[in-house]
């Protein structure tokens, strides 16, 4: 990546304000991504340690570090002039294995607060419902 | 690409994933909002028309600003995947209360990215009566252990505080 990565804190505020555009625009999408951060030397290991062990990834000498990356989409020009061109935003972070739980924490809560639109929880619906049982129950009754 | 309709079993079947292949699989989410395509959106203005009277109406008065926002279809959507075997997994959501606990589950399988020591048995656990008993497992001896082992099928929670006595002592 050109632009290299961002500290975590700094990874926090950039994704707000990514979530808060996509809120304002009222549509869009916002991709996040993690993976197991590899060093050039883990990703082509030798042929012979591979031959003697399969499976020496999954059992790696120390704790490795996650890189968290955020996106959103390009957009294109539309036709009535609502829209502009805009190139598609992306940025990352690594986070340090004794960070990871405190980093998530902090996650949890830039997405709850973010991702606003996502239905709540609905509690009229249930009340309805048991209205409507209340009534067939009467029916039943009656 | 399977669809896995439970949160847990999405979480169970990525984190099985991610042991197997730690080095090359990602997991993803995406968070969209999208607007409903015009014929829905009409669709949606006659039934309000028709309701009438129902609270439901209101957005028809004040038009198009109003009415986009109020159907747009939000979803949460988690995808784990693996180049190397090409497995996929994914469960979508549009729950606003789900975000915080799908959060947690990243925040898991990103432990087992990162090769640390899983935090609980988070897979097999029944949840908070046996959390309890955790944080004193293995180091302090068997008795207790055996008591853990009886706990969940005893089932009732004056069992439980029970257990929790003995451990104490």
């Amino acid at each position: 990546m050109a632009e290299g990565h961002l500290t975590n804190a700094e990874f926090f505020t950039k994704l707000a304000a990514l979530l808060d555009t996509n809120r304002d625009k009222g549509h869009g999408s916002v991709y996040l991504t993690q993976k197991r951060m590899t060093y050039s030397s883990d990703v082509a290991p030798s042929p012979t340690k591979v031959a003697d062990d399969p499976l020496w990834d999954t059992h790696p000498e120390n704790p490795l570090p996650v890189i968290v990356r955020a996106s959103n989409t390009k957009e294109d020009k539309a036709k009535d002039g609502s829209r502009r061109d805009k190139p598609k935003e992306k940025f990352s972070t690594i986070v340090q294995p004794d960070e990871l739980d405190r980093f998530y924490v902090r996650y949890a809560e830039t997405c709850k607060a973010g991702m606003s639109a996502l239905k709540k929880r609905d509690r009229t619906k249930r009340k309805k419902d048991k209205r409507k049982k209340a009534k067939t129950d009467g029916e039943k009754k009656g | 690409m399977p669809h896995i309709s439970t949160s847990s079993e999405w979480l169970a079947q990525s984190s099985l994933l991610v042991k197997a292949y730690p080095r090359t699989t990602r997991v993803s989410s995406k968070y969209s909002v999208l607007s409903p395509k015009v014929s829905k959106v009409s669709k949606s203005r006659k039934k309000a028309a028709a309701a009438g009277s129902e609270p439901a109406a209101a957005p028809v008065s004040d038009d198009a600003s109003a009415t986009p926002t109020r159907l747009n279809i939000a979803t949460f959507t988690l995808k784990t995947y693996d180049p190397d075997s090409g497995t996929c997994l994914k469960y979508q959501t549009n729950k606003a209360a789900e975000v915080g606990r799908l959060v947690g589950s990243l925040g898991k399988l990103a432990r087992v990215m990162a090769a640390l020591p899983e935090v609980v048995e988070d897979l097999n656990a029944p949840i908070d009566q046996t959390g309890t008993h955790t944080p004193v497992p293995e180091g302090t001896g068997k008795d207790v252990k055996v008591g853990d082992a009886k706990g969940p099928p005893g089932g009732g929670a004056a069992g439980g505080g029970k257990k929790k006595k003995k451990g104490k002592k």
